[in-house]
């Protein structure tokens, strides 16, 4: 029935398999998963979709692959999914290695993947990210070793294609933004073969100007990840790090990130971005300057002010002290002048001299009464001397008459003396041995004193006469002594 | 302080010795005629910087090999302004 037939294909077939040939469905199945089978291992490029992960119960990824014109079921069972080195998502390049299959239950075809692995742009992102991710570890990234941008760069290397818009439209915003800004510009390939050289040797020239730029943009519009992908050169991210000028990059546009860009020193999103960020605006330049003017003219504005009431303040300290110094010596000059001596300075021997008369008067008094006095005293004194000397006479009297009694007194004591004196001395002198001498006797002296005996002396011996007018000295001749009679005979 | 002639700096020069000269200013430690001095060339500098912004062109050049394979700047066209267009 016309009705039922729902294909063009479906009525043909049935037209040839009809009758006693038509196969059960099971057997058409079987016929159809044989041939399947019958297919060698493949290797299949597609891409992924509807994929919701493993499922939740089996831990089986059931999901489709496709390309621009076909489709097909899809499976990888838990065991081989395990073996994953990385995550599906729909969208993504994959090479699947397996095989066919047939559900029998349902008839339907799906592919069975033992192994998958990434394909095209995903194995170039998975690629690039590893990289990423080497440099990562290196240090290449890190935010400490990325060099300072000045804020306004005066000379600004820029190396990119010089046939392209995007060296225009670098020129044009820096010459909008800030026409102060040197351009010098670097030709290079940015993509294709021999382009990450060509930029690496684009930026050691940049790099090695006289005198040396300020910065370097490495810079590129958008395009296909394909071509993007010499900004995420080894060499050229290496030679981005270790270039000694510093490098601001603009690949590509907002979300694309090249290695190139995770090393550079600073980052922006487009090529007009980087050129915008590495100086800034006319107008902010403009701004600058004012308020540095403004900032100068209150500055020395103040200074001077600050100076100006220095030197008030100095100026009123100065003569408020002059004023008062002034004030103090008139004060005392007032003073001065006021004293007596210089007031009236005659007044001061007026002074003198009548003290000097008082003095003089005092003094003249002063003798004549004492004259007066002395004088009154002094006749009272004559009288009183001459009563005390008339007791005197009586007194001198008496003394004479003792004077002749005591006189006569001593005359008669003496002229008894006298005489028995004179007696006692004609006595003496009529018994004295000189006497005797002056009558021709003599004394003999022998060396033993007075010789009284002839024996006193021997002959020889020096002996001594005394003569009643001097001394004979002689020397014994000889010695004679006379017995009793004979002595009475000499 | 370097006392060269101001058209002789570049505007980055000037730029910042006339900032260092505002420090020095705002710091209050000048004597009367350094400061006044220092304000002389402040209003210089002042003067020069904004007639560089105002008469400021742009100035490109291209960094060429020469025959020799050296590099050689060589003066570029600057940007054409007339051109609205956005790429």
């Amino acid at each position: 029935m016309p009705g039922w037939n729902l294909t063009g294909a479906a009525p043909a077939v049935s037209r040839t398999v009809s009758g006693d040939d038509a196969l059960s469905v099971s057997q058409a199945v079987e016929m159809a998963a044989g041939a399947l089978d019958a297919l060698p291992q493949l290797t299949v490029l597609g891409e992924v979709t509807g994929f919701r992960g493993p499922n939740a119960r089996s831990g089986h990824c059931y999901f489709q692959i496709k390309d621009d014109s076909c489709a097909v079921d899809c499976i990888i069972w838990r065991g081989s999914y395990a073996k994953r080195t990385f995550e599906l998502r729909d969208g993504m390049q994959v090479q699947f290695t397996g095989n066919f299959n047939l559900y029998k239950a349902t008839g339907r075809m799906s592919f069975v993947a033992r192994s998958f692995t990434l394909a095209g742009e995903g194995l170039l992102r998975q690629q690039v990210a590893a990289l990423a991710e080497k440099l990562r570890r290196e240090g290449l990234m890190d935010d400490a070793r990325k060099r300072r941008i000045p804020v306004f760069c005066t000379r600004v290397a820029v190396v990119t294609s010089l046939s392209g818009a995007v060296i225009d439209d670098v020129k044009r915003t820096l010459r909008r933004r800030n026409p102060l800004v040197e351009l010098i510009c670097v030709g290079s390939k940015v993509q294709g073969e021999g382009a990450p050289e060509e930029l690496i040797e684009g930026l050691a020239r940049a790099a090695a100007i006289e005198p040396a730029p300020d910065c370097i943009l490495l810079v590129r519009g958008g395009g296909s990840f394909e071509d993007l992908m010499t900004f995420n050169d080894e060499a050229l991210a290496r030679a981005v790090a270790e270039c000694p000028v510093p490098v601001v990059t603009g690949i590509g546009h907002e979300p694309d990130t090249s290695i190139c860009d995770m090393v550079s020193d600073r980052r922006c999103s487009t090529p007009t971005a980087a050129a915008e960020s590495v100086a800034p605006a006319m107008s902010d330049l403009v701004d600058v300057l004012e308020a540095r003017e403004r900032r100068l003219v209150v500055s020395v504005s103040g200074t001077v002010r600050s100076a100006a009431s220095a030197l008030d303040g100095q100026q009123g300290r100065m003569g408020r002290a002059m004023q008062a110094r002034l004030d103090r010596l008139s004060i005392a000059l007032d003073a001065a002048a006021h004293r007596p001596c210089l007031a009236s300075p005659a007044g001061m021997f007026e002074r003198r001299r009548s003290d000097l008369m008082q003095t003089a008067d005092r003094f003249t008094a002063a003798v004549a009464r004492s004259q007066e006095r002395f004088e009154v005293e002094l006749a009272g004194m004559a009288p009183r001397l001459s009563q005390t000397t008339s007791a005197l006479a009586a007194r001198r009297h008496a003394l004479d008459l003792f004077t002749s009694r005591m006189a006569h007194e001593g005359r008669t004591l003496l002229a008894g003396r006298k005489a028995d004196l004179a007696a006692d001395a004609a006595a003496l002198d009529a018994l004295s041995p000189l006497k005797v001498l002056a009558r021709g006797y003599s004394i003999t002296y022998g060396p033993s004193g007075v010789v009284t005996s002839a024996s006193g002396v021997a002959a020889g011996d020096d002996i001594r006469v005394r003569l009643a007018d001097g001394d004979v000295y002689a020397q014994v001749e000889s010695v004679t002594v006379q017995t009793g009679a004979e002595a009475q005979n000499d | 302080m370097a006392k060269k002639n101001v058209e002789e700096l570049t505007y980055k020069e000037a730029s910042t010795e006339l900032e260092l000269i505002i420090r020095n200013l705002e710091s209050g430690e000048l004597e009367l005629e350094e400061s006044l001095e220092s304000y002389t060339r402040g209003v210089e500098l002042l003067r020069s910087l904004r007639t560089r912004l105002e008469d400021a062109e742009q100035k490109v050049s291209v960094l060429m090999k020469d025959v020799d394979g050296s590099d050689v700047l060589v003066a570029g066209e600057a940007a054409d302004t007339s051109d609205e267009l956005k790429f």
